[in-house]
């Protein structure tokens, strides 16, 4: 659910190096269906055929080495013949059970939010149109997104499942899988593009044939990011940058090939760990990160917070950086939802255009004048 | 002591209570079923909603099932251990040999942050925790096993299966300290129990190991009788106590073990039933005590089930929580009233 969480606090995902000895998935007719264009995502594949579309996911975690291959049929048309290991999904779908806010951002946009009929910790939702749903009972609340109700999952009986898996260790969904509702996996945070993550639009849009709708949205998306970009790139001093926020002794920061880190070189700024190879992020202790960056000049992403006060009640040192003493802290707490979920974690998946915006306006506020902060704030 | 006649009114009135408590288990959830409805779909009868047959029939049953192996697994191993050890404290815990299930499940949900994603590739299936679970525990029952042939004390096995629980802790915190939030919270999940997340299938191999644990442990029954007189008694008398003690430590770490394997790490049940069972039946006998302690512990994990899936909220509580804050209670009451421990 509050995956990002996973990326932008505190996550470990290890490892630097992609495997590419990836097996593959037996090809139906390859020859006949035409492949979707995806430009940023690496995660998942879309091929056309005639009146069925096949969707593979060759990330669904980190490092997975597992290929999942999604046949998406139309309903009222023969089912192609496939082998054990490929899961008919019957589409359009009309009623669906999601655990991650990213996709409720994702269902609004593609003007399909009404399908979704139950969700984990609804206490997350932001949207309004999704919040609405949630208080008139129209979106089912179904407990804890590593323990969902069973009971009530089955009652709801949803034609699918939206789900992810943080390492593919994971009971519950397969047990849904057994009681025969087909669960899909979505890997739209294990891409390192910011872009990437964004264009998983297009995975969730095929089992709606909606992609037309997905391909327009993500098309302005791009444009917006990349004329962002552009505009960033010329300026000549690039402020010092450090990131993250330490929980007991553990301070993780993002590494030097994750997607923040791809923000902060979009931006056109000084990441102070662009030089590691890490695309998760990194656990340092506390002295390490003070030595490298006291005197950093901006600090973006300094975890949950919304006043100094509040960080410096959970460390004592968050005050020996001169980005704290000069006021210089930005996290993304500027917009909550009504019961308190982050517009930052529902939202910035699909909108890196916004979070790159922001990044541009801290860094360099002379370039966008108008520009209000979308998701950060600066904390007083 | 008394009369065998009242014990047989007893265990009649035991298993009727066993067989109430399964069917309040089976038409009790966050969905409302009504018994009609609930009997229908146990017979195989339609329902009046084809999702609650499915409800009943592929989650209700299958986990009113895994609420009785684990509830008499874990009493029989915890009466096992207790005699064993002749220590009253003692529990299918005490051997390590749920740390050695914990550190398997740790290293599976937590070792790829330490070790890289490779590691964590070898182990994905739907049964990586099982696997994981199984080999944990049979590592350190291994261990075990091989200082209990060195060591003739008995009380020095007990010591050295904390230990062991004190090292596998201290992994487990190690690994806990370098995962992410997410693997964190899906360990932890792990630690609160859960037996409502089995399937037919893996109930059913589920079923065999145990079955196999429950008949070594009747086949005991003679040797742990005599043990109660002390291991220098027990000699005299002609039991072959390395023998003897290895058969039962055997069958607790199969009980324990699958039970931990399948359904998490179920606490406090594996020490309290077998007191409560003391306390009621007043005997220390173990012809009587194992079929009671059976009883016992499915009953009052059906019981504590029924109460953690508050029926017809849409909330239900981890399993963990119910056994230790509905038992423990219990059996202080039952110590006080009875002013001191059969044991």
């Amino acid at each position: 659910m509050r995956f990002l969480i996973l990326l932008v606090t505190c996550s470990v995902l290890l490892t630097s190096c992609k495997k590419e000895n990836r097996q593959t998935a037996v090809s139906i007719n390859k020859s006949e269906g035409t492949e979707e264009i995806i430009s940023y995502a690496k995660g998942f594949s879309i091929t056309n055929y005639e009146d069925y579309k096949k969707v593979v996911v060759n990330s669904a975690w980190p490092n997975s080495n597992k290929i999942f291959t999604y046949l998406l049929v139309n309903k009222g048309k023969k089912r192609p013949k496939h082998d054990n290991n490929t899961k008919i999904i019957e589409i359009p779908i009309k009623t669906l059970v999601a655990v991650s806010t990213t996709n409720i951002s994702i269902l609004d946009y593609l003007g399909v939010g009404n399908s979704l009929i139950g969700f984990p910790n609804t206490k997350y939702i932001c949207s309004e149109k999704a919040r609405k749903r949630v208080d008139n009972g129209d979106i089912k609340e179904l407990g804890n997104d590593l323990e969902l109700n069973i009971e009530l999952l089955l009652e709801l009986n949803p034609e699918m499942v939206l789900g992810f898996s943080v390492n593919g260790v994971n009971k519950k969904l397969d047990q849904i899988e057994k009681l025969g509702i087909p669960v899909v996996l979505d890997g739209a945070w294990t891409e390192q593009h910011p872009l990437g993550r964004s264009e998983w639009i297009k995975f969730v849009a095929a089992f709606y044939n909606k992609e037309k709708e997905a391909d327009s949205i993500f098309k302005t998306i791009e444009a917006n990011y990349l004329k962002a970009k552009e505009a960033a790139k010329n300026i000549v001093r690039k402020p010092t940058v450090m990131s993250g926020s330490t929980f007991k002794d553990i301070w993780s920061v993002p590494g030097g090939k994750s997607f923040i880190a791809k923000y902060l070189e979009d931006a056109n700024t000084d990441y102070l760990w662009k030089e590691n190879d890490s695309n998760g992020s990194i656990q340092l202790n506390f002295e390490n990160v003070l030595e490298k960056a006291q005197n950093a000049e901006l600090w973006i992403g300094s975890g949950n917070f919304d006043t100094k006060k509040e960080m410096l009640y959970e460390h004592k040192g968050y005050a020996f950086f001169d980005a704290y003493k000069n006021n210089n802290v930005y996290t993304y707490t500027e917009k909550k939802g009504a019961k308190g979920g982050l517009f930052y974690y529902e939202l910035g998946t699909l909108r890196p255009d916004l979070i790159l915006k922001d990044f541009i306006k801290i860094a360099h506020p002379e370039l966008l004048n108008d520009y209000e902060l979308f998701f950060f704030k600066r904390l007083k | 002591m008394p009369e065998t006649k009242t014990y047989k009114l007893s265990f009649t009135v035991l298993i009727l209570v066993l067989l109430l408590c399964f069917c309040a288990n089976i038409s009790l959830g966050s969905v409302f079923i009504p018994f009609q409805d609930v009997f229908n779909g146990l017979i195989g009868n339609p329902t009046g909603n084809a999702s609650w047959q499915h409800i009943i029939h592929e989650y209700r049953l299958p986990k009113a099932l895994t609420a009785i192996i684990v509830g008499s697994g874990l009493g029989i191993s915890g009466l096992l251990m207790q005699t064993l050890f002749r220590n009253p404290l003692a529990g299918p815990f005490v051997l390590g040999i749920t740390s050695g299930s914990s550190l398997g499940v740790a290293l599976v949900i937590m070792g790829a942050s330490l070790f890289g994603g490779a590691f964590a590739g070898i182990f994905v299936s739907k049964w990586s925790i099982v696997i994981a679970a199984s080999l944990g525990s049979f590592t350190v029952l291994l261990f075990v096993l091989i200082i209990s042939n060195k060591v003739r004390d008995t009380m020095a096995i007990l010591i050295i299966g904390l230990m062991f629980g004190s090292i596998t802790t201290a992994t487990v915190s190690v690994l806990s300290y370098f995962s992410s939030a997410e693997e964190l919270q899906q360990y932890i999940f792990w630690g609160f129990g859960s037996i409502g997340n089995l399937t037919w299938h893996e109930l059913f191999i589920f079923f065999i190991i145990y079955v196999i644990g429950i008949l070594m442990s009747l086949v005991s029954i003679k040797a742990l009788n005599t043990l109660l007189l002390g291991e220098n008694y027990a000699k005299s008398l002609g039991l072959n106590i390395r023998t003897s003690r290895l058969f039962i430590i055997i069958a607790t770490s199969l009980l324990a073990g699958t039970i931990t394997a399948f359904a998490g790490p179920i606490v406090f049940i594996g020490l309290a039933i077998p007191h409560m069972t003391r306390q009621i039946f007043n005997t220390s006998n173990h012809k009587i005590l194992l079929p009671a302690v059976f009883l016992f512990g499915a009953i009052v994990m059906l019981i504590c089930d029924s109460i953690a899936q508050l029926p017809s909220s849409d909330l239900t509580l981890p399993i963990n929580a119910i056994t230790s804050l509905i038992g423990a209670p219990v059996i202080i009451w039952l110590l006080v009233r009875k002013r001191k421990m059969v044991f």
